[in-house]
């Protein structure tokens, strides 16, 4: 059996380039659907990994993913702000533990900019409940003084090589070509320790800051002739008229969907609160169809590579009659033609699908900072997942089971089918 | 930051406002719970439709009937919703109120000013577990009793964090 085994190893060698672009099609499509998997797990990964702890997101009054999408993921935009006034009134509600103001429009170099309170850093968690660290410095103050100081996240630091003390300014809106607010520099009072969430991406400022930079503007441009200097802008009242969402976290768990309700039905304007997990549930509910899609069509394409090559063994069988036939003649059983075959369509698919790994990995690395930046969606790369090895094996075994066919054709061949001389 | 493709696959389909106050859809209720510790407490809505097949008062004796019946069936908790069986839970508190019966016909209502035409069914539920450990899921016959209930959106806040899931009488099981 071994030697059958070694014939065919070489008899494949032979013909390593019809049998290498199989291969190549064969590596493409288990990448490809490698890929597909890769991104939806991780994907929820990252998402559920990016908010926990809080019991309800606010804002105004629209739908519960779009609010969601926007004020944990800064994706999107907001159709409203929310009153300032409503986020005291319901960070005062006796069932309210802690309430986090989030204000966001502004961006840095294409990072967005988010003004909230000091009690972001304190409440705000991630993963299974994991507070905020600072990887150096401190949380901005949040005073009169300290209002142009900034807290940024690690991946804004690293991309753009910051550290404590620099000055960066804020552009208006989320275009990097933006209107700057070149007036009024901020500095760089923090920075956070990589969380693997939107956090790393996000640059932090206290919501005074954000009321302080837009105080000479109006309209979304600055007013022509009022120029109103750093310096100076301590002397307004900076405290928001509006905020974008609000983060609630609750004394007890119970009071959530009361809270809910009361938030729904707020007379003084229309809000909407909903339940971060619950809306995620609902985002992954609505792709499943497309997710589903994804999967089938890179599935048809592993079934079209697993074709090409049942159908590249099946054309060289003509080509090898008469090595087969010398085979035969040598002592080869029906059998050891049928093991021969079949073991190069399984040599064929294994090598395919270790080079389709490959592939993905070599993807992932090339296109993760996309991802992460882009889409939000942390692609690293790690060892594959019960899932994977489960899709990994069933090409594998599908392969191997289409290489029967050209196995059982061999095996009908007859002795004499290559001897024979054609004219 | 622009998610937008993402985000335009999210959107695209119709979802999400589902859990806007005071939406009533024929054939859809809804089932908030929550599990905190020992404690499992459930608050349900259904419209009336889905249970009797009107939602008006009722006009004879086999509607008064109906309307009786759905407060019993809904008053019997322990048959309503059974949580895992390993968790131990027994039935500590329940609310319903069924519009168009006795004395709570001005729930009925609902109070909303100008949707006098819809009638919801609220109820509340609560559960105390002896071994909340044990606690995976919650199974619910409403649908066996309820024939014109097609689904029931669920949210649910409990330790292994948020979650919602739609109920349908092929899938009867709150898990998480």
């Amino acid at each position: 059996m071994k030697a059958v085994l070694l014939i065919a190893l070489k008899s494949a060698w032979a013909r390593r380039l019809t049998l290498g672009i199989t291969l190549a099609a064969i590596a493409l499509a288990s990448a490809l659907l490698l890929a597909v998997e890769r991104v939806r797990a991780d994907a929820r990964q990252g998402f559920a990994q990016s908010v926990s702890g809080v019991d309800l997101v606010v804002g105004a009054r629209g739908g519960g993913v779009q609010l969601m999408l926007y004020a944990v993921f800064h994706a999107g935009s907001a159709s409203h702000n929310m009153r300032y006034d409503s986020y005291r009134a319901l960070a005062a509600h006796p069932a309210v533990a802690w309430a986090v103001p989030l204000s966001l429009g502004d961006s840095h170099r294409g990072f967005p900019v988010l003004g909230t309170t000091a009690a972001y850093f304190e409440h705000f968690r991630y993963g299974d409940r994991r507070a905020l660290v600072f990887a150096a410095g401190r949380p901005f103050a949040g005073t009169v003084e300290g209002v142009f100081e900034a807290v940024i996240g690690s991946q804004v630091a690293a991309a753009l090589g910051y550290r404590i003390g620099d000055r960066i300014t804020l552009s208006h809106g989320m275009e990097e070509l933006g209107p700057e607010h070149a007036d009024k520099p901020f500095a760089i009072v923090g920075i956070l320790a990589p969380t693997g969430t939107p956090v790393d991406r996000t640059v932090h400022v206290s919501l005074e800051a954000i009321t302080a930079i837009h105080l000479d503007w109006a309209g979304g441009a600055p007013l022509p002739g009022l120029a109103i200097p750093a310096e100076q802008v301590r002397k307004f009242d900076l405290q928001p008229q509006e905020i974008t969402a609000l983060l609630i976290g609750l004394k007890r768990r119970t009071d959530v969907f009361r809270l809910q309700r009361h938030i729904n039905g707020w007379r003084e304007e229309p809000l909407t609160a909903v339940l971060p997990g619950v809306a995620l549930d609902e985002l992954w509910q609505a792709v499943a169809t497309v997710e589903r899609t994804l999967f089938a069509i890179s599935a048809a394409v592993v079934a079209v590579g697993l074709a090409g090559l049942v159908a590249t063994l099946l054309a060289g069988l003509d080509q090898r009659r008469r090595e087969l036939a010398i085979l035969r003649a040598l002592g080869a059983g029906p059998g050891a033609i049928f093991l021969m075959l079949a073991a190069e369509g399984l040599l064929v698919t294994t090598l395919g699908t270790l080079l389709g790994c490959a592939l993905l990995a070599a993807g992932l690395a090339a296109l993760a900072p996309l991802a992460q930046t882009q889409f939000g969606i942390p692609l690293a790369w790690r060892m594959f997942s019960a899932n994977e090895i489960a899709l990994l094996l069933s090409i594998i075994a599908t392969g191997l089971a289409a290489s029967l066919l050209p196995g059982w054709r061999a095996w009908r061949m007859s002795l004499a089918d290559g001897l024979i001389p054609r004219n | 930051m622009n998610f937008h493709r993402l985000l335009a696959l999210g959107l695209a389909f119709p979802l999400s406002v589902a859990f806007a106050a005071g939406k009533h859809v024929h054939g859809e209720g809804r089932l908030d719970a929550v599990i905190d510790k020992e404690t499992i407490t459930l608050n349900l809505e259904l419209p009336l439709d889905a249970a009797v097949g009107f939602e008006r008062p009722p006009r004879n004796d086999k509607e008064k009937a109906a309307l009786a019946a759905t407060d019993k069936t809904l008053k019997e908790a322990a048959a309503l919703f059974v949580p895992t069986p390993a968790a131990r839970c027994t039935v500590q508190s329940v609310q319903a109120q069924v519009p168009f019966t006795g004395g709570d016909d001005k729930h009925g209502e609902h109070g909303h000013e100008g949707e006098t035409h819809h009638a919801d069914i609220e109820a509340s539920y609560v559960f105390r577990c002896a071994e909340p450990a044990a606690l995976k899921g919650i199974e619910t016959a409403l649908f066996k009793h309820f024939k014109r209930l097609y689904r029931l959106e669920t949210q649910r806040s409990g330790p292994s964090g948020q979650g919602a899931q739609r109920l349908t009488p092929k899938v009867p099981v709150l898990t998480w």
